[in-house]
């Protein structure tokens, strides 16, 4: 990763990691730099999807409806950064716990530019992702897209508790078209979540 | 023509396509009842093949999620291939679970899952077909399982992707050393790629495998077409590919996703054709699941996780504090050792059951293959049987009723052997005796069916000071043992027993032995003298090719070096004061600063006036908004650092202001949370009795009986594993728990805290230090 990418990820490590808007000291940027050398070299991306005209049949109901109302078509997707950088925060957590904090939050943070960068290359005009066991849905909708992607393939497994491994995974629905746009107001994190209680919102973390 | 090796066999093509092109949907494996007649369709068009796939797949108890009879399918599904009048392979695929330790599922899960595919298949079928595995630890349950039911041939197969690795991170040497050893009759690869990407993965194998090799690729690389995921490669291109193939070796071809009927038609011209003949160099070969160990050149065994002489190590093992073992095996690791011996051998431990438990910890921080150590064949065996990869077993002897209880293990488990030339009579004191034991050690493993590149000789160290001309022995042994084509190993620091300066006896041994043909030294690679010992013989033996590896270790190096020049350091600036250093988050120097503290002051005055009052200051800074969440870790890290050094100097029982035991929930394996609050807490003075992850709340009912912890504290993640925190709250309460019960994670706040039962909810890591410090103070006035 060169130093501008970096750049582009850094303002999402932040908030993960809790800044909450302060700048954080040069030793912590040198920190965050050094582990995004470790995680670049543990993660292994991989995507799977699929493009439907009209929606599988589990999206047929809320609040899968309202965010698919006047697009085109929908994209099933799974992607994930690989079982190895699981590997590395684990054992990042026996020798430095403050390596494996700032890890794990870089993962996510690398997951989802990765994830935006791959859905760039599909097409133009898509919504933001929508994950099952967010805004209202069920987790358990998971399964459905299990069925149809089956990102076992890619080595992404479903617990029956309905979470995915490798942790850094992520499931979305994402509409081609429409006008679909995030909000709090039916999210089930909505009550405990720690952006909205400092008066941000998770997923445009500099606005509140 | 099902034996796999002397004339080339053609597999079927891709199925699923096919299901797709018929319009059929749902659980492929149900197809095998509702849709026979397509299916049996499907499996005559691909009658040009020797044999044919049943529709299998998924059809192990994890995976099924069909609406019948598991062996009800079975039985359709072979029914059905039977059709194209071709002999039948079981299709067996993965369980679609991830194992562990990142997932849950447990070896002994998967192991019964596929006994289930052996027996809902036994009689039905000609051979099985394990593919698209990925992780080679599930395929190993599922060799072993197979490979314990039937004798009928096993092709395994495994997924590359484009950097030739598995998702799982195995290269391909490292799956044919696994998957041969496990006893498969084929090896090789399938889906992944198309055939020309795979060529390279080809290649490794080829150069490497003992079986045949099986390529099944997929029609090329997969093109997206207005939405639909289309392959493109034709018939022909896929020919040619196979070809090049065929011509390097491959002994087994076949499709995966995307190839047609047409593809297998085009390829059945090489059925029957003699395969090419291929030399491979039978090396000694360990591994884990990512890190391969080549006997050749010299390879440093770690011998520091072996009790013998160790206090600290002891009581580590009897208290099963894995943090101390785990140290010592990263601290092996760092100083470069090629593998790690364990052994757990101690009069009042049961070997058998704590053995896995450690090298399943080992497994989880080091990639380092192991060598399991023990005299107790029944902990080998379940050391043995857990391992993930092909580990060394030390030690048989030229005992035969040794020998008859190691050699089953070490045959179904795939091990290499490490044998020691002596037997009832003891060491014997010629080196040719030795050597004839030795020869014995040999013969008898292959009389087992273990060939000898899988034996290791230890002609064995006696002490200098009890038998000085003994010592010439173990070295002319290693000569004589050599030329048996077999690799050596030896406990090289026995030698010095009760004499003075060891450590340059010591070093004085390894290089003589080294030069009569030493390969595998059991040592403390952290003793520089040893460790650099080993590398200037690489030097000067040609070994280290253009001195390149000794330069880079000794580029640095000046005389004051020389205990710890393999030592990995980390520079670090530098604080003035404890005080400073904890919280600037300086872990390496608190131990030094806290002896310093501690000359003028009272232990408890260093807790209080200095730990305490830097933690108490960086939290509030951290509440503040000043500090965040990596200085709060490091922080907490070097007071637990200092809070180390500083409880050697207080009572015993104010060591630690009790105990805390923490756990995150059943079904849940996101951890990290619970690992933070675990440094916080402990730097605070706590003593963490940490249960890991997805712990069923038997097991936190248990460890609250078995330590009385002050306080539990329980974190979870997904809104799915909820229910499972209020079972264990409710299982703890009925148990009569007084420990306090502390919730967090994600999806926690008051309002849930309080309807499972939890006492406390804490909003984080520093959070639930102030309570546990409030309670505490609360309950001793």
């Amino acid at each position: 990763m060169n130093f501008s990418e970096l750049d582009l990820l850094r303002p999402q490590i932040y908030n993960y990691l809790g800044f909450k808007g302060a700048k954080p000291s040069p030793e912590t940027d040198l920190l965050i730099g050094s582990c995004m050398a470790d995680l670049e070299k543990a993660a292994q991306f991989n995507y799977l999807y699929k493009i439907f005209e009209t929606p599988p049949e589990f999206l047929n109901k809320p609040p899968y409806l309202d965010f698919l109302k006047d697009s085109r078509g929908v994209i099933v997707s799974v992607m994930t950064l690989g079982i190895g950088v699981d590997r590395l925060v684990s054992r990042l957590s026996y020798t430095d716990m403050t390596r494996s904090a700032v890890t794990d939050c870089c993962a996510s943070a690398y997951l989802e530019y990765l994830s935006d960068g791959f859905e760039k290359g599909i097409g133009e005009n898509l919504s933001y992702r929508f994950c099952p066991g967010y805004g209202g849905s069920s987790v358990n909708d998971l399964k459905y897209i299990f069925d149809i992607l089956r990102p076992e393939k890619i080595g992404v497994t479903l617990s029956s508790s309905f979470f995915m491994l490798p942790s850094k995974s992520m499931a979305g629905v994402i509409a081609i078209g429409g006008h679909a746009k995030k909000s709090c107001k039916d999210c089930f994190m909505a009550k405990s979540c720690n952006y909205l209680k400092e008066g941000h919102k998770c997923y445009d973390p500099g606005r509140r | 023509m099902l034996r796999p090796g002397e004339k080339i066999i053609v597999f079927d093509g891709g199925f699923g396509s096919e299901l797709e092109r018929l319009g059929l949907s749902g659980v492929p494996e149900d197809l095998n009842i509702t849709h026979a007649e397509d299916i049996k369709k499907i499996h005559r068009s691909y009658s040009h093949a020797d044999i044919i796939t049943a529709n299998s797949f998924g059809l192990n108890p994890i995976k099924y999620g069909g609406k019948f009879a598991i062996d009800e399918v079975a039985r359709a599904a072979c029914e059905n291939a039977k059709a194209a009048g071709k002999p039948v392979f079981f299709d067996v695929g993965p369980t679609g679970m991830m194992m562990e330790p990142m997932g849950q599922l447990s070896f002994e899960e998967a192991y019964r899952a596929y006994k289930t595919v052996a027996e809902i298949s036994e009689g039905l079928c000609d051979g099985y077909i394990l593919e698209t595995f990925s992780d080679l630890y599930e395929l190993k349950a599922a060799l072993v399982a197979l490979r314990e039911s039937t004798d009928l041939p096993i092709f395994a197969t495994v997924t590359f992707d484009k950097s030739g690795r598995t998702l799982t991170g195995s290269t391909p040497e490292i799956a044919a050393n696994t998957v041969a050893n496990l006893g498969a009759d084929a090896l090789g690869v399938n889906c992944s790629l198309g055939p020309e990407e795979l060529i390279p993965v080809v290649e490794r194998l080829l150069a490497v495998s003992p079986v045949p090799v099986i390529v099944q690729p997929n029609r090329g690389l997969p093109v997206l077409e207005n939405g639909r995921t289309v392959y493109k490669l034709s018939a022909e291109a896929f020919y040619e590919s196979i070809k090049k193939m065929v011509e390097m070796g491959v002994a087994v071809i076949g499709g995966c996703c995307g190839t047609t009927p047409e593809f297998i038609e085009k390829i059945s011209v090489f059925s029957g054709q003699n395969v090419r003949k291929r030399e491979i160099s039978r090396q000694t070969v360990i591994n884990s699941s990512n890190q391969i160990c080549v006997m050749d050149g010299v390879k440093i065994c770690g011998e520091r996780l072996n009790p013998t002489g160790k206090k600290a190590l002891k009581e580590a093992l009897i208290n099963e504090d894995f943090d101390y073992i785990i140290g010592e095996a990263l601290s092996q690791q760092d100083a470069g050792a090629d593998l790690l011996d364990v052994n757990c051998g101690l009069p009042q431990i049961d070997e058998k059951s704590l053995m896995p438990k450690v090298v399943r910890k080992v497994q989880e921080v080091t990639d380092l293959p192991l060598s399991l150590d023990s005299s107790n064949h029944e902990a080998l065996e379940a050391a043995a049987r857990i391992y993930n990869g092909i580990p060394l077993i030390n030690s048989v002897n030229g005992e035969r009723e040794v020998m008859e209880r190691v050699f089953p293990i070490a045959k179904k488990y795939g091990c290499v052997v490490l044998g020691l030339a002596m037997d009832k009579g003891g060491v014997p004191r010629t080196a040719e005796k030795r050597f004839e034991i030795a020869k014995r050690i040999i013969r008898t493993a292959e009389e087992f069916g273990i060939p000898k590149e899988r034996i290791m000789i230890d002609t064995l160290v006696v002490t200098a000071s009890a038998e000085q001309e003994l010592v010439r022995e173990t070295v002319r042994a290693l000569e004589l043992v050599r030329g048996l084509g077999v690799k050596t190993a030896l406990g090289v620091s026995n030698v010095s027993f009760g004499l003075p300066n060891r450590r340059l006896l010591n070093r004085t041994f390894l290089a003589m032995a080294l030069e009569r043909g030493l390969n595998m030294p059991i040592m403390n690679p952290s003793d520089g003298e040893m460790s650099g010992t080993v590398r200037a013989y690489e030097l000067l033996s040609g070994i280290d090719k253009n001195a390149e590896n000794f330069i880079n270790i000794f580029k640095n190096y000046t005389p004051a070096q020389t205990a710890s020049v393999l030592g990995i350091k980390r520079e670090e600036k530098s604080a003035q004061s404890l005080y400073d250093c904890v919280r600037q988050g300086l872990k390496s120097r608190a131990g030094e600063l806290t002896e310093e503290e501690l000359l003028t002051k009272d232990p408890m005055e260093v807790v209080n006036g200095v730990l305490i009052k830097a933690l108490d200051d960086v939290g509030a800074a951290y509440e503040a908004g000043k500090l965040f969440l990596p200085q709060l870790i490091s922080s907490a890290e070097a007071a637990k650092a200092a809070f180390a050094v500083v409880a050697q100097h207080l009572p015993k029982d104010r060591e630690s202001k009790g105990k805390v035991v923490l756990a995150t929930v059943q079904g849940d394996v996101h951890d990290i949370g619970k690992n933070i609050v675990k440094v916080v807490i402990e730097s605070y003075g706590w003593s963490v009795v940490d249960l890991g992850k997805d712990v069923s709340p038997e097991d936190v009912v248990k460890a609250v009986n078995d330590h009385d912890p002050f306080a539990v504290g329980l974190s979870a993640l997904m809104t799915t594993t909820v229910p499972s925190m209020e079972k264990t709250i409710s299982m703890l309460k009925e148990s009569g728990c007084r420990a306090k019960i502390f919730v967090g994670g994600a999806v926690l706040n008051r309002e849930t805290a309080d309807r499972i039962g939890a006492d406390c909810y804490t909003k984080d890591a520093l959070e639930m230090a102030k309570k546990l410090d409030e309670l505490y103070i609360g309950g001793k006035s």
